[in-house]
């Protein structure tokens, strides 16, 4: 009986976890000084997601979306709301953070990386990713965004290297350019080649790209690089690229490796494969 | 005895071949967002061709109002560098913009512009849109401006309604009764994020009686049941109060508002905009998720030319005082600029055009990789052919004020 008793215990404080979510990671009542959470935190499982965002939850999806956390802290009028997004894994973090934190300003008092505004701080860490936001604009508020992302930084996992931007040359790489790749949301960004998921991604499989300056026998381009489990799954995905080519996209030389085609801007681009990596380059003002 | 909502099959006759023919455009129906992923070496399956209620739409015969109203392709640009210093907007400023620019558009002084888009006994509905406070949703001045001359023009106050879709949106935008006294401020529908709080005694959404049986957006076989990237059709029906191949608008469109002025903002969507025409597209109906994915830019098209809005919609102003150039449709203050500007139009399609054009350009400027697929014009091209506006650029004419 003391038995049935514990467990019904544990499963009681299992339930009340799962119902916060990962409240546990947040800043607890004065763990800011002077600010207190204001009401419950929200959980938004799986694609309940909807619930938070009115657009723009459909790329959080593609990439790897779990659970996202949200809790408001008030200090006198003052508010300041976290949005603390569990992805996947890193990569998933990582491609949402590169997506939207544009020109990177850090703050010196934060070692995450991050960039923190007036309004808004974003931050990423493992397969966390972190909004912090002023909710009224008060520039007095601005700072404690940087200390509340340091009290939620001390609480997540440590960070771990992402993969997939290795697949990125670096020389001439322009510094800021880089974005990671799941799905046709992400790619459509850069260039329609197709429907739907003309990289053959999946959600799972992770993408490259970066903006790339001219230098001494190259011109300026994008490049957009993926790795597929073995030689045939890159050349298949090849000739579905091409069998499904958009209507607007001219195609101007096809081999077995690679598509040379001209865009609906009148820019160049290629599509080629090498061993298991299949490479876009994009944004060409000549025919390569 | 009132009419049920229905969810019997229905076709019309205008299918997604002969739109892509009526926009003259060679591409794909224009599509922004495509919800789930299949799994590695899945063929994503080709969109549906999908076909709507246009038809029934444009067989009901124009009004006065009618779009593209009585400016078509005219678009008023008005810049003060004034009106925004750092976060604070001048109302003072941004009220004198608003009368410069409905002087330019109109070519009259705002009294006489006045009586040229209504009369005193109008219910007019000021659509705003209160998504990404504070950056980047409508500000309130820019309402207090037009609220200011609708009065002024002997308007009863209480025939001003400040609407958008979802209630407790409205309210983080700052727009309450205490910040508007005397003004109606109303939501089509409630949507309780915690989704156990949204249905009646009998098991019906609390906001059902809001939407107009009479009036609907059909898109036959887009279901909202069981659409991809919700939890369940629960969670979906608590945010789109219904589910079947049919959007209702709501009643407050329909029954009570006489005209609409749309107050968009300005911001993108992925390689698109979401400005005038996503801003009533989007919010004059329910059940719109099920949208996204297959029809996303041709609501924006389809929903302006229900007779409900088409009839009513007389004045558009896109918020410009601040604008987002990437990371839309969400607020991201990194790609938040300030613009200092309103722009002002009775055709909404003329209005998204120049918007559009002016924010590819702002996007290659600030080192953005710009996808200039057609796809994401189509929608506006297409609105020309069925004379709802214009979007040829070369017969667009802005004006700077």
């Amino acid at each position: 009986m003391r038995g049935l008793a514990l467990l019904l215990c544990a499963l009681a404080v299992a339930g009340a976890a799962l119902a916060a979510g990962d409240a546990g990671l947040l800043p607890a009542p004065g763990a800011v000084p002077g600010w207190r959470p204001d009401g419950n935190a929200r959980v938004f499982t799986g694609s309940g997601l909807y619930g938070h965002i009115d657009g723009g939850a459909e790329i959080f999806f593609e990439f790897g979306f779990e659970e996202l956390t949200v809790q408001r802290y008030a200090r006198g009028l003052d508010g300041v709301e976290l949005e603390l997004y569990r992805m996947r894994d890193p990569a998933a973090a990582l491609g949402i953070y590169l997506g939207r934190c544009g020109r990177e300003t850090p703050d010196p008092g934060l070692r995450e990386r991050h960039t923190a505004g007036l309004h808004e701080l974003m931050l990423v860490r493992e397969r966390y990713f972190l909004i912090a936001a002023n909710l009224d604009g008060k520039p007095e508020v601005a700072p404690q965004l940087v200390a509340f992302a340091r009290a939620v930084a001390a609480a997540l996992p440590a960070p771990q290297p992402v993969a997939a931007l290795e697949l990125l040359p670096r020389e001439r790489r322009v510094a800021g350019s880089e974005r990671l790749i799941r799905g046709p949301l992400a790619l459509q960004s850069l260039i329609t080649l197709g429907e739907g998921d003309v990289l053959q991604l999946g959600g799972r499989n992770t993408a490259a790209a970066a903006a790339y300056d001219a230098g001494e026998g190259h011109p300026a381009c994008t490049l957009v690089v993926a790795e597929y489990p073995d030689d045939a799954g890159a050349s298949r995905v090849l000739a579905r690229l091409v069998e499904g080519l958009d209507p607007e996209v001219k195609p101007l030389r096809r081999g077995p490796d690679q598509l040379v085609f001209r865009d609906y801007a009148g820019k160049f681009g290629a599509a080629s494969v090498a061993g298991r990596r299949l490479t876009l380059t994009l944004n060409l003002e000549r025919e390569p | 005895m009132p009419r049920r909502y229905s969810t019997m099959d229905r076709s019309f006759t205008l299918d997604r071949r002969e739109f892509v023919k009526a926009a003259g455009a060679c591409s794909a129906v224009a599509s922004g967002v495509v919800l789930g992923v299949p799994a590695f070496g899945d063929e994503a399956p080709k969109p549906a061709e999908v076909e709507t209620n246009i038809a029934d739409f444009l067989k009901v015969p124009k009004s006065k109002h009618s779009l593209p109203g009585p400016f078509p392709g005219r678009v008023v640009k008005v810049t003060d560098p004034r009106s925004l210093v750092g976060d604070k907007v001048d109302a003072k400023v941004v009220a004198e913009m608003f009368e410069r620019g409905l002087r330019a558009l109109t070519g009259v002084a705002p009294k006489q512009a006045f009586g040229m888009l209504f009369t005193r006994d109008d219910v007019i509905g000021l659509k705003v849109n209160p998504v990404g406070p504070p950056l980047i949703n409508t500000r309130p001045e820019l309402v207090d401006a037009v609220i200011r001359w609708l009065v002024d023009n002997q308007l009863p106050k209480g025939n001003i309604v400040i609407w958008d879709r979802f209630e407790p949106m409205l309210k983080d935008a700052g727009y309450t009764a205490e910040r508007f006294p005397g003004v109606r401020i109303e939501a089509l529908q409630t949507m309780d994020e915690e989704g156990n709080r949204w249905r009646d005694e009998k098991g019906n959404h609390i906001s059902t009686a809001n939407f107009d049986p009479d009036a609907f957006y059909f898109a036959k076989g887009v279901l909202g049941k069981g659409v991809r990237g919700y939890k369940d059709d629960e969670f979906y029906l608590n945010q789109h109060v219904f589910a079947g191949e049919y959007s209702y608008f709501g009643k407050l469109v329909t029954r009570r508002l006489t005209k609409i002025v749309n107050l968009a903002a300005y911001k993108n969507t992925g390689n698109g905009i979401s400005m005038a025409t996503k801003n009533l597209g989007f919010a004059a109906i329910c059940n719109t998720g099920r949208l996204h994915a297959p029809l996303f830019f041709r609501v924006c098209t389809e929903v302006l030319a229900a007779p409900w809005v088409r009839d009513k919609l007389v004045l558009n102003v896109t918020d410009g005082l601040r604008a987002q150039y990437d990371g839309g449709p969400d607020k991201d203050e990194k790609f938040v600029y300030p613009n200092h500007s309103l722009y002002v139009a009775t055709d909404p399609f003329a209005l998204d055009m120049t918007c559009h054009r002016e924010l590819v350009a702002k996007r290659k400027a600030m080192g953005v990789t710009v996808n200039e697929h057609p796809k994401f014009t189509d929608y506006l091209h297409y609105a020309e052919k069925l004379g709802l506006g214009i979007a040829d650029p070369a017969r667009i004419t802005l004006v700077t004020a």
